[in-house]
């Protein structure tokens, strides 16, 4: 096995020990944790036989092996953004939804009505 | 009509105090409801002390959202109808009745219009461009004729106030918001109304703002046609 090879299983264990360590405080729920450890599983694999990338370029009709694994990895990490935006977007509307609910609150069991003041100071007049 | 006048105010502890007078006086029978949507100056003490209930956003939710939450206090108060205007002063609360007027026989939704007839100010050559463009985009989509999409002068009632106070467009909503309404089937009119140049504050469209408004209100728009996820859902009864 050549040194490449380890410092690429090295890694992925490493990592692996990370998703695990963060799952077992709590951190990230099961189906995130199954799924990083797949990819820890494939980078290993890749280390380990070297060359399944070219088997897999050939496959996909590439020439040169390494644009193979940039288009796989590229895809993945759009997906992976894209999923990771719709996420924060779900949050903001439930954010948003329960500083509504505290303000209604707010108005209706104290005279004057306040919902404490924010800390993060002033932001844009529409939010954008 | 148990009716609630709902002025929303970001930042505005210099306008307010007399507009909620001159809403109070515009209309005697309605209880008025300041919405705050988390100034970071004295917006909320100043409506409280002009005598209006004040609603206060924990931090900035955006104009959408603001209207939002003063519908839902209407619907959980048990208002038949709301009035909504801008507490800047720009909206001319004599002009409100007629709006409600509107709700009371049968409309489910009063959009005040600058265009209709007097004064229009707030013009820049580009910004009314941009407002015909949106207009007619509007109008056609709902298939109803509307000459100025963008106002926030509105009365709710009907099934719009219960509908509006659960379902609000993200970041400039009154385009969208009209189309939604017209969509599910409510009755929709667009009335004249006297509005102002402001008193204070500053607009919050620049001339990029409102280029990128007008995009972003396109695509809203155009994904409104297609059947986004949120405007189909079912009104909430």
């Amino acid at each position: 096995m050549t040194r490449s090879s380890l410092l690429a299983l090295a890694a992925a264990l490493a990592f692996a020990v990370a998703i695990v360590a963060s799952a077992r405080r709590l951190r990230t729920d099961e189906r995130h944790t199954l799924v990083w450890l797949l990819v820890c599983a494939a980078i290993a694999g890749l280390a380990i036989w070297r060359h399944a990338i070219d088997v897999l370029a050939a496959a996909m009709g590439i020439y040169y092996a390494p644009s193979a694994l940039f288009f796989l990895c590229c895809g993945a990490l759009l997906w992976l953004v894209f999923r990771q935006s719709l996420e924060v977007a779900r949050q903001r509307e439930q954010i948003r939804r329960l500083a509504q609910e505290v303000a209604l609150l707010a108005a209706q069991v104290t005279p004057d009505g306040a919902a404490g003041r924010s800390d993060a100071g002033p932001a844009a007049s529409r939010e954008g | 009509m148990r009716t609630l006048v709902i002025l929303l105010g970001y930042e505005e502890e210099a306008a307010i105090g007399q507009t909620v007078a001159e809403a109070a006086r515009a209309l005697p029978g309605a209880d008025l409801l300041v919405v705050d949507d988390g100034s970071s100056d004295r917006t909320a003490e100043a409506a409280r002390a002009a005598g209006a209930r004040v609603v206060r956003h924990p931090f900035n939710l955006g104009v959408a959202a603001a209207e939002a939450t003063g519908l839902r206090w209407a619907v959980r108060r048990g208002y038949a109808a709301a009035v909504r205007m801008d507490g800047d002063g720009q909206h001319d609360p004599a002009s409100a009745p007629a709006l409600l007027e509107a709700i009371a026989e049968g409309a489910e939704l009063a959009v005040g219009t600058r265009f209709a007839s007097v004064e229009s100010f707030r013009s820049n050559a580009l910004r009314r461009a941009g407002n015909r463009l949106l207009s007619s985009v509007v109008s056609a989509l709902s298939g109803q004729p509307f000459t100025d999409p963008t106002s926030g002068f509105r009365a709710f009632g009907g099934r719009a106030l219960p509908y509006f106070a659960e379902h609000f467009p993200h970041d400039y909503p009154e385009p969208e918001s009209l189309l939604w309404a017209c969509r599910r089937g409510f009755r929709v009119v667009e009335l004249p109304v006297r509005m102002r140049p402001r008193t204070s504050g500053e607009s919050s469209l620049g001339p990029f703002a409102s280029a990128y408004y007008m995009v972003k209100v396109s695509l809203a728009l155009g994904l409104e046609l297609l059947g986004s996820g949120t405007a189909s859902e079912p009104p909430t009864p």
